[in-house]
């Protein structure tokens, strides 16, 4: 009798406090869009090592889709199983925003930014309507890409403005070459190598001040009128073009030049991975402007958990990827294509050391350099304008470009028609 | 009519041509997948490999999770055509042996499923069946299929019960069998080229179905092949490789299954056209 009150008297012990432990993890659930397998393994192991370190917190991730991640998102908050970390790009974020009831994590990336010092034009497009909406993460940039050799050969230099870039394309377009690659129809890519351009003329600002929108100016027709020029050395095929297949041409040799966010290790496996020919430059610009700039987009963390604990764990896992020897180790999931956000990060020797990074290391500090001059649209000048959710999300700029040069439609035209159409979208 | 020797010629060659048509890009995407990545792209496609690497299969099975999306995807499509199947035979006795009130308009009624882009209902069905905890379950695409593939197969149906002289049945019941009997030991082995037709339809659809699983299904363990493929190749990159040596594999179950009911499959189309 003794022996058996005894028993239940240990059995009751272990079951309390072996489950206090278990009660005490905190789940994170993460959602992203880096779905090659590649990244997600790259993720994965950072998320073992944080794991690792803190056994209260339990992460995992679901990669998922862009294709999809507008509709599943909201629908997700919705019926109340969304992720507890969002990764987000800024006009995602007013969507999600809009959603449902974001909370500011100003004080949060102050924290960090006393630890790590972000580059401002990282968290401007995430700070708006009195608070900062997510925490930066890593950037991209779209970056001019030449082939060194055909250039050399041709006796061309790297063009740095439009007439340059132009009469480049033109001589280079020739024996089954094409001197530019460049899509034209209505998709993500070509809204981004047209806004590439219209940032280098000056005609980064879609709205005015007062949100007013300012899209049907001279310089935005001009930018259309030249993108039309330059198209005329563009393969054939080129308007259903979306990366893979700008990256497939460039890698092949066929087109001598492209607008692309870098993707190194798909140039390095499909190129043959002659880093002494790939050429990385920012995008020309035109010549009355003085430098150039670029579309980037600056990627973040947006924090949907409600709960306290799991709102904290979220920010220690974010603090974590942030801190320089993981940022390094993170940012090279896909090398070239995700830059820092932080000075140390930019520093971090897990970064530098990559073996792609290192073989590739010119290229990736110009591609580096090029981010820091990087604009969206949408989130320029110092605001913030939500309306550019339905404008980005229809792809207006893109099917503004198809009309001027698939349909042959006058710019000017298609400009002023193009903003009737953004009007129409944000009522 | 007789055909004279120019008359077959042209029907050889459309013959030729369309066999090309359809073949080409299968010949194209099944020999590329053994190419390297150099190959792949060059500026000239080559028909025939002047390389050859497994690197891409090996990729594609070692450090991807295809083969889990494969897997699902059979579990998925099998479950989806195997539930169709069975709603369709019975719905399909129901309609065209029964007689009951309002049958004609209900029959009519079914294909209304069709009439809504599937877009539209995708946030209710979700709000649904989170509401129910079906999210992120394979038992909620397979429902979606079903709904999907139901209508049609029924309306299949009809073609092949029409084809069955009810005297069988009469026949039947003079011997004796009952309903259920009647309906597993007559009629569903000469409904055999319909099942098949309806079972390769669901399978294929199933197999397919790419908007639903990319919205009701969360986790990766449980992806099916078109979802998890699409997120294999990424956004702004591709590995041609990776996603040709996918493309290939992905057809195979398809051709195994056409392989074993397709003489049935063929059956079961035509089988309309000469009533």
């Amino acid at each position: 009798m003794r022996f058996k009150g005894q028993a239940l008297a240990g059995a009751f012990a272990l079951t309390v406090f072996g489950a206090l432990p278990a009660l005490a993890v905190t789940d994170v659930k993460i959602w992203h869009m880096e779905q090659p397998p590649h990244r997600v393994q790259r993720v994965q192991e950072l998320i073992d090592a944080f794991n690792a370190a803190n056994p209260d917190i339990k992460v995992s991730q679901e990669p998922q889709s862009w294709g999809e991640v507008y509709a599943k998102v909201p629908a997700a908050m919705a019926a109340g199983n969304a992720p507890d970390i969002l990764f987000a790009i800024p006009d995602f974020t007013t969507v999600i925003r809009k959603a449902g009831q974001l909370d500011s994590v100003a004080d949060f990336v102050k924290e960090l930014d006393g630890q790590h010092h972000f580059i401002p034009a990282t968290v401007e497009p995430y700070s708006y309507d009195g608070g900062v909406w997510a925490v930066p993460l890593y950037n991209m940039s779209l970056n001019f890409w030449y082939h060194k050799k055909m250039f050399a050969d041709a006796g061309i230099a790297v063009p740095t403005t439009w007439s340059e870039w132009k009469a480049a394309a033109e001589k280079l377009s020739k024996d089954g070459v094409v001197g530019v690659g460049l899509p034209a129809n209505k998709q993500l890519y070509t809204d981004q190598t047209t806004y590439a351009v219209m940032v280098n003329n000056g005609a980064s600002e879609l709205f005015n001040a007062d949100g007013t929108l300012r899209f049907d100016n001279p310089k935005t027709v001009e930018s259309y009128a030249f993108y039309k020029d330059l198209y005329k050395f563009s393969s054939p095929d080129a308007a259903n073009w979306t990366w893979g297949e700008a990256e497939a041409c460039f890698a092949s040799e066929t087109c001598a030049s492209i607008l692309q966010f870098s993707v190194i290790s798909t140039y390095d496996q499909q190129g043959g991975g002659d880093a002494a020919d790939l050429g990385v430059a920012a995008v020309p610009h035109a010549d009355g402007e003085k430098s150039s700039s670029t579309i980037a987009y600056s990627n973040a963390a947006i924090i949907l958990a409600k709960d306290a604990a799991k709102r904290d764990a979220a920010k220690k896992f974010i603090a974590f990827l942030l801190e320089p020897e993981n940022y390094g180790k993170f940012l090279n999931m896909e090398p070239g294509l995700f830059l820092p956000v932080t000075t140390d990060g930019a520093k971090s020797a897990t970064f530098w050391s990559d073996p792609l990074v290192v073989k590739y290391k010119p290229q990736v500090e110009q591609m580096i350099a090029n981010s820091h001059a990087g604009m969206l649209f949408g989130f320029t000048g110092g605001h913030v304008f939500p309306a550019i959710g339905p404008i980005s999300a229809q792809n207006i700029l893109a099917e503004t470009l198809q009309k001027v040069v698939i349909n042959g439609e006058d710019p000017a035209a298609a400009v002023k028609a193009g903003q009737a159409q953004m009007i129409e979208a944000t009522k | 009519m007789k055909r004279g020797p120019l008359g077959w010629l042209v029907l050889a060659l459309a013959v030729l041509a369309l066999v090309f048509l359809v073949l080409a890009p299968m010949w194209l995407v099944g020999t590329s997948s053994f190419k390297l990545p150099r190959e792949i792209i060059n500026r000239v496609p080559t028909w025939f490999p002047h390389s050859f690497t497994l690197q891409h299969y090996q990729k594609l099975l070692q450090t991807s999770a295809f083969p889990t999306y494969f897997l699902n995807s059979v579990l998925v499509a099998a479950s989806s055509a195997f539930v169709t199947v069975i709603l369709a035979l019975m719905a399909g006795y129901a309609f065209f042996r029964l007689e009951f009130r309002g049958r004609d308009m209900l029959y009519r009624l079914i294909m209304v499923a069709y009439a809504f882009p599937s877009i539209v209902i995708l946030i209710p069905i979700y709000l649904m069946f989170a509401k129910v905890g079906l999210i992120d379950t394979d038992l909620a695409l397979v429902l979606v299929n079903v709904t999907f593939a139901l209508p049609f197969s029924i309306w299949m149906m009809r073609t092949f019960f029409a084809s069955l002289p009810r005297e069988l049945e009469e026949a039947a019941a003079i011997d004796g069998a009952g309903r259920w009997k009647t309906v597993v030991h007559v009629l569903i082995p000469l409904l055999r080229p319909g099942i098949a037709a309806i079972a390769i339809f669901a399978f294929v659809a199933s197999w397919t179905e790419y908007l639903f699983a990319s919205v009701l299904i969360i986790s990766d363990a449980k992806r099916t092949l078109p979802v998890g493929l699409s997120g294999i190749i990424g956004q702004y990159q591709i590995d041609w490789g990776l996603l040709l040596a996918g493309a290939s594999l992905s057809v195979l179950p398809v051709v195994v299954f056409f392989a074993f009911v397709g003489r049935w499959f063929v059956a079961g189309l035509t089988e309309g056209a000469v009533k």
